[in-house]
């Protein structure tokens, strides 16, 4: 029970700051498919910059665990103005800018792995060996029956993930920054007639998603795969956002949509292992959250309403 | 300091292909209310624009207060104490009252001194206050999706006199507003007045000059034609100038000859998406050779009536019928066969397919019958000819005939191909919706004539219009739709203006 | 508006104009702008090659002989420029059914990006049903593309349905049935027909494979693919379908504008599942030319790429299915000359993908170069565009022009032109935004 709960949670929440992320592009007016290739190349540039620093600084992967979170943020973030640009000033359809993002993001993070391995390291190889971030538990709280297990082998990442998370719900709801933004979501005109740019705020929250996605994609880096691989395309960008679509937009809904996937993963492995099945069966035990997210979309995807305008190409000379 | 608060000299704007405003000069005075009239596209709204900082003049200068301004953004604008209410409000639909009034100014407290978040409680009493001292009662905590149009307008004004507006323009106020919301409004614009605020009324009806304006400016075709004096100038001489030619107020309509009934709606009610009853138990009958039109405020289910009627939206009870046949659960294209056609309200939403070209467009109710296609194989000649002729027949002008991309028309080209379309269907039931909106004055006698010479052929016509002096011209029949239910239905030559206003705003009197 | 200093702008205002020029008019546009496009992206590659070291003209020069468009300098024993082509074109043809599919979902609106899943669920069917069997030749084949179409048309169905009844954005859909359908047929294909050696699925027999390998012609082994022929004729089978028939017809109405489509009777639904049902049997024949033509066997666990390149392909060849045919033999010039790029040039082989996606990048710019190009003539070339079509067709002289001004009050003004201006302005732009417009 205890290991549905610790690897549950360590999977929902990467998956859960990515949706947050999701969120403030979406409620900007952004469609924002791009999450898959953001966390990727995000994870990358993390990645990247921890193999860098362990060979020139000859520090241990280990330690650099919170400089490659750093500039897995930096790196969504960059390149995340990729699809704003896209999006905001070129005016591009915005749903084949996203994927265009994922599938240039995949090309590009794999040649430049590849690329790099060679020229630094003289392998060939498209992975960056990362390791599994340490583990903590948190004494008292954790010896509490059940629910003890979620302070149980934490990954420092996940206290990260909580403390942004909150500090994002604060933003966008609590701040000037928020009530702009939610309001170019529903519309633009209000917000550009109020003297203020709406592609501006647009811009921001896509960078705010970039880096909120590259975060996310190396937490996963650094528990699951325990590397930088193309296999980091999982589609945990989509799985991020089927689940604010189930959240409705909303923080807090989004979070339960995650955390049901999370424990829909982790609960398929414990009963694989309890059932005794074969390897193969992993494979089927695999398709679990993604089919969950079918089911979940046939059931809310028609009563969910989606910010007003989203997708939609702002243009101020229009009245 | 002179005695104009606002001088605009010189102005000139132009567009690809188009000047909007040439050479316009004019001054306005503090603490009047300053008229512009003209036409839809006269050019009021740009020249307003470029005032709100929204446009900047090609040539010109613009003087505030004697001073010399480059007015660059709204923000700018709203800096200079200029304020305008857009015809189409700005508003965000699930933000509370407050919210929108702040937005872009939003009071900031520090949480535990540090952590800045935005004050709405104080913003909230400040609102309230505000409401009050201008006779504009709100409840600030409202939200926009859950009040009616006319309030949404007060928290447009609201909006202008929270950031402390000296020049208020009014866009277009009165065009969704009941004769009595009209008072009202008129009411608090001399009321603003009273307070030493300059207004400045963009608008082309002229009864609302007359009853208000102290001075008056006529654009026409982006020129400025006169500045006059409201008190000495009659109501004829403003029109016309506005439009440059002389008008006939009146539609000239010849007496109805009603036939047999040709649509008979019996109890008829359409909930929307949240499973609110938009339309509430509508009956009535449109006979051949008769106008009925629909009055009511916008957002009252008028729409609804006409979407369900043609099949748009689902009905959840009553019945439709058509020359005596049950239509109620009919496909759209059944119905269209069995003799509907509909101009729908939004052209480009839902009339047009913009990407398509002008003939395709003309064939779209068409396409898939002989001799436009054979055995699932489109004949483009046909549907090219057919286009032409409905081209040449309808003077729909283009700039490739029928091969223009729709989307490069202009508006009321793209009406008239709709309408052209639809009348060509020769269905013995047309809807009208809102037929005119956006239109200048010739283009909407021209459609008028249309709607009549319909009738005159023994159609049944249903006509929505939020105008209610476009319903009062051509309507033999008049219901009165308010929050999805017909209050009234009775012979138009017995209602007067004032009467059915009262309905539109759901007063009932027996 | 703009006043900088004259003498600067005067050099890049030439420059701008001759880009101008050269982008020609809106027939030659659809043409131009995707060339603009490449362009962009081989510079952008070019600008990678060099930054790691490496002469990108050579490294292009080597992508070209390796797709057997330019000679090598050696061959191989009965290999020559002829075999290399055709085994491009042997990799091309499930590029071309992969990018029509991408094309005629794109017609309805609906963005197929699920190619890769629907063409291994097809070809894995197909291999299972028929390239185990002992069939000969002659019913084999024939079998195998039928139950490709038959496949791919059952899941594009079910994601259309599931788009129209549930309201399922087609790219989640799509991308989760991609990941269930590798994981599950990586289930059934290690469990029950995995090669030992090789970890992929056991060879298909010859007979059900639809490329001749190996055939020997005047001293050359050819790979011969009678999927490239059928691709050719689907091009222009589903170019006609497009623009000449009805179904066409209400499937590009629906695309363009599902509302307007409503209320004209279009059935929507039936349309959106119908194009999905074209759009996955045309994957699903991608799938068997790629798993049962170019390849023999399935690799477990792993989609093949062509689904995500043919959106590229797709959107350079501007949705026409002609177009396409060009667009496909480019990337496939480019993905199949990456190997011997990589093995002369020293250019690592992932380059190809990376060129690719630029290439898409770019295209995804199309609209707005479009429109830059439209702004730009507006404002260099103003005495060609400066009055409205409207009075194009009026009259020439100013005179009359001012003479049909004066009659135009009577039925159409002013208004009717500021809209004009406003509708060119944005006429490249979505019809989402004319609908907020025109929205009360």
């Amino acid at each position: 029970m205890d290991t549905i709960i610790i690897d549950g949670l360590s999977f929902a929440l990467p998956l859960f700051i990515m949706a947050i992320g999701g969120i403030y592009s979406e409620k900007s007016g952004i469609t924002n498919l791009a999450i898959e290739g953001l966390q990727g190349f995000g994870a990358f540039v993390g990645a990247l910059t921890v193999v860098l620093f362990s060979k020139f600084a000859n520090m241990e992967v280990q330690s650099l665990f919170y400089v490659a979170l750093i500039f897995s943020m930096l790196g969504g973030m960059v390149y995340s103005m990729l699809h704003a640009l896209l999006c905001i000033n070129f005016k591009a359809n915005q749903v084949i800018s996203g994927v265009v993002i994922n599938i240039l993001a995949a090309a590009l993070t794999v040649f430049l792995t590849t690329q790099v391995n060679s020229l630094m390291f003289g392998a060939v190889s498209d992975k960056f060996q990362l390791g599994v971030s340490n583990r903590f538990t948190i004494p008292v709280l954790s010896s509490i029956p059940v629910i003890g297990a979620m302070f149980k082998s934490i990954y420092p990442f996940e206290i990260v993930i909580v403390v942004i998370a909150f500090i994002a719900w604060y933003v966008l709801y609590k701040t000037r920054y928020g009530l702009r933004l939610r309001a170019c979501g529903d519309n633009p005109h209000s917000v550009d007639a109020a003297g203020v740019e709406v592609s501006k705020i647009r811009f921001k929250a896509v960078m705010v998603s970039g880096a909120l996605s590259g975060l996310g994609g190396m937490c996963f880096a650094y528990s699951i795969s325990a590397n930088f691989s193309p296999s980091i395309y999982m589609g945990y960008g989509y799985l991020a956002i089927a689940a604010l679509i189930f959240g409705n937009w909303k923080i807090l809904p989004t979070l339960g949509a995650c955390l049901l996937f999370g424990f829909a993963k982790s609960g398929g492995y414990k009963l694989g292992q309890v059932l005794e099945l074969p390897s193969t069966f992993s494979d089927l035990i695999m398709i679990l959250p993604y089919v969950l997210t079918l089911l979940l979309l046939i059931f809310f995807s028609k009563s969910n309403r989606s910010p007003r305008a989203l997708g939609e190409i702002y243009d101020k000379g229009k009245r | 300091m002179s005695e104009y608060i606002v001088e605009m000299k010189h102005i000139t704007k132009k567009f690809p292909g188009i000047v909007a405003n040439d050479n316009v000069t004019m001054q306005i005075k503090k603490g009047e209310i300053f008229a512009l009239l003209g036409e839809n596209g006269a050019g009021k709204s740009t020249l307003m624009s470029m005032l709100f900082g929204m446009y900047e003049p090609d040539e010109g200068e613009i003087f505030i207060r004697g001073e010399k301004v480059h007015i660059h953004s709204p923000n700018h604008a709203t800096k200079l104490n200029i304020g305008m209410v857009h015809q189409h409000f700005k508003l965000v639909q699930n933000y509370t009252i407050t919210e929108n009034i702040i937005l872009g100014i939003e009071p900031i407290k520090k949480l535990a001194g540090v952590i800045p978040y935005v004050d709405i409680k104080n913003a909230n009493k400040k609102i309230s206050q505000l409401s009050k001292e201008y006779g504009l009662e709100v409840d600030p905590t409202k939200k926009i999706e859950d009040i009616n149009v006319s309030l949404q307008q007060r928290v447009e004004i609201l909006k202008m006199l929270y950031r402390e507006a000296e020049i208020l323009i009014f866009d277009e106020p009165t065009a969704v507003l009941t004769p009595q919301e009209i008072d009202f409004l008129l009411g608090i614009i001399e009321g603003l007045r009273a307070g030493g605020k300059t207004i400045i009324l963009i608008t082309h009806k002229l009864e609302e000059i007359k009853r208000v304006a102290d001075r008056c400016a006529i654009l026409c075709r982006g020129k400025l034609v006169d500045v006059l004096d409201v008190k000495e100038t009659s109501t004829q001489k403003m029109a016309n100038l506005m439009v440059g030619r002389e008008v006939s107020f009146e539609t000239e309509k010849k007496p109805a000859h009603f036939k047999e009934v040709i649509l008979d709606v019996s109890h008829l009610t359409v909930k929307n998406q949240d499973n609110f009853e938009v339309v509430k138990d509508v009956s009535f009958t449109i006979k051949g050779g008769e106008v009925f039109a629909i009055a009511g405020v916008s957002g009252n289910g008028q729409v609804e009536v006409a979407d369900a009627i043609a099949g748009l939206v689902k009905v959840s009870s009553g019945s439709i019928k058509l020359n005596n046949t049950d239509i109620t659960n009919y496909s759209i294209r059944k119905r269209t066969l069995e003799g509907i056609s509909y101009i729908p309200e939004d052209r480009q939403a839902y009339g047009l397919v913009l990407d398509f070209t002008l003939a395709e467009n003309i064939a779209l109710k068409d396409y898939y019958k002989e001799p436009f296609c054979k055995n699932g194989i489109l004949d483009k000649d046909e549907i090219v000819n057919y286009g032409n002729s409905l081209i040449d027949k309808y003077d729909i002008r283009s700039g490739q005939g029928s091969n223009t991309i729709v989307r490069s028309m202009s508006g009321g080209n793209q009406q008239k191909a709709i309408i052209a379309r639809e009348i060509e269907l020769q269905s013995p039931l047309m809807i009208f919706v809102q037929p005119t909106r956006g239109l200048d004055i010739g283009a909407i006698e021209n459609i008028h004539n249309m709607i009549l010479r319909e009738r005159d052929n023994g159609k049944a016509i249903l006509l929505i219009s939020l105008e209610l002096d476009e319903i009062m011209n051509i309507a033999d029949t008049i219901g009165v739709i308010y929050n999805g239910q017909l209050l009234k239905i009775a012979d138009a030559k017995t209602l007067t203006t004032k009467e059915v206003g009262e309905f539109m705003m759901g007063v009932k009197h027996e | 508006m703009s006043k900088t200093n004259p003498k600067n702008t005067k050099n890049a205002n030439i420059i701008y104009r001759a880009f101008l020029k050269c982008m020609g008019n809106e027939k030659w546009q659809p043409v131009s702008i995707p060339l603009f496009s490449i362009l962009l992206s081989l510079i952008a590659a070019s600008i990678t090659i060099l930054l790691i070291g490496k002469n990108p003209l050579e490294a292009f020069y080597n992508l070209l002989q390796g797709a057997g468009v330019l000679p090598k300098p050696v061959y191989a024993g009965y290999k020559s420029m002829l075999t290399d082509l055709l085994t491009m074109l042997n990799s091309m043809t499930p590029m071309l059914f992969a990018a029509l599919a991408v094309a005629v979902a794109l017609k309805a609106g609906l963005f197929n990006i699920g190619v890769s899943g629907q063409m291994l669920l097809a070809g894995y069917a197909a291999t299972v049903l028929v390239g185990y069997s002992e069939l000969n030749g002659i019913l084999a084949k024939p079998l195998v593309l039928i139950i490709g179409i038959l496949v791919g048309a059952i899941y594009g169905g079910v994601v259309g349905w599931l788009k129209y009844k549930f309201n399922i954005n087609e790219v989640v859909s799509t991308i989760m049935f991609n990941y269930i359908v590798q994981y599950v047929l990586s289930f059934f294909i290690n469990s029950y027909y995995i090669d030992p050696v090789s970890r992929q699925s056991k060879y298909i027999r010859s007979s059900a494979r639809l490329t001749f390998m190996n055939v020997e012609i005047a001293g050359l082994k050819m790979d011969l693919s009678i999927g490239i022929i059928l691709a050719l004729i689907t091009a222009f089978i589903i170019k006609f379908l497009v623009d000449k028939t009805r179904i066409g017809y209400e499937i590009k109405a629906v695309g363009a504008n599902p509302k307007a489509a409503k209320y004209a009777g279009i059935n929507v639904g039936r349309n959106i599942v119908l194009a999905m049902v074209i759009s996955g049997a045309l994957a699903g024949l991608a799938g068997v030319t790629y798993y049962l033509g170019y390849f023999a066997s399935i690799q477990p666990k792993v989609l093949a790429s062509t689904g995500y390149d043919a959106i590229a392909v797709s959107l350079l060849g501007n949705g026409n299915p002609i177009g396409i045919i060009f667009s496909s033999f480019l990337i496939s010039v480019i993905d199949k000359g990456s190997t011997y790029m990589s093995s002369t040039a020293g250019v690592r082989q992932e380059i190809a993908s990376v060129i690719t996606g630029l290439i898409l990048l770019f295209s995804a710019c199309g609209t707005f170069i479009k429109y830059k190009i439209q702004r730009g003539k507006e404002k260099h070339f103003e005495g060609i565009k400066a009055i409205g079509p409207e009075d194009i067709v009026g009259s020439t002289t100013s005179v009359e022009k001012s003479e049909n001004l004066i009659k135009a009050v009577e039925k159409d003004s002013m208004l009717e032109e500021t809209d004009e201006r406003k509708d060119t302005e944005a006429s490249i732009l979505q019809e989402e935004n004319e609908r907020k417009e025109s929205e009360e």
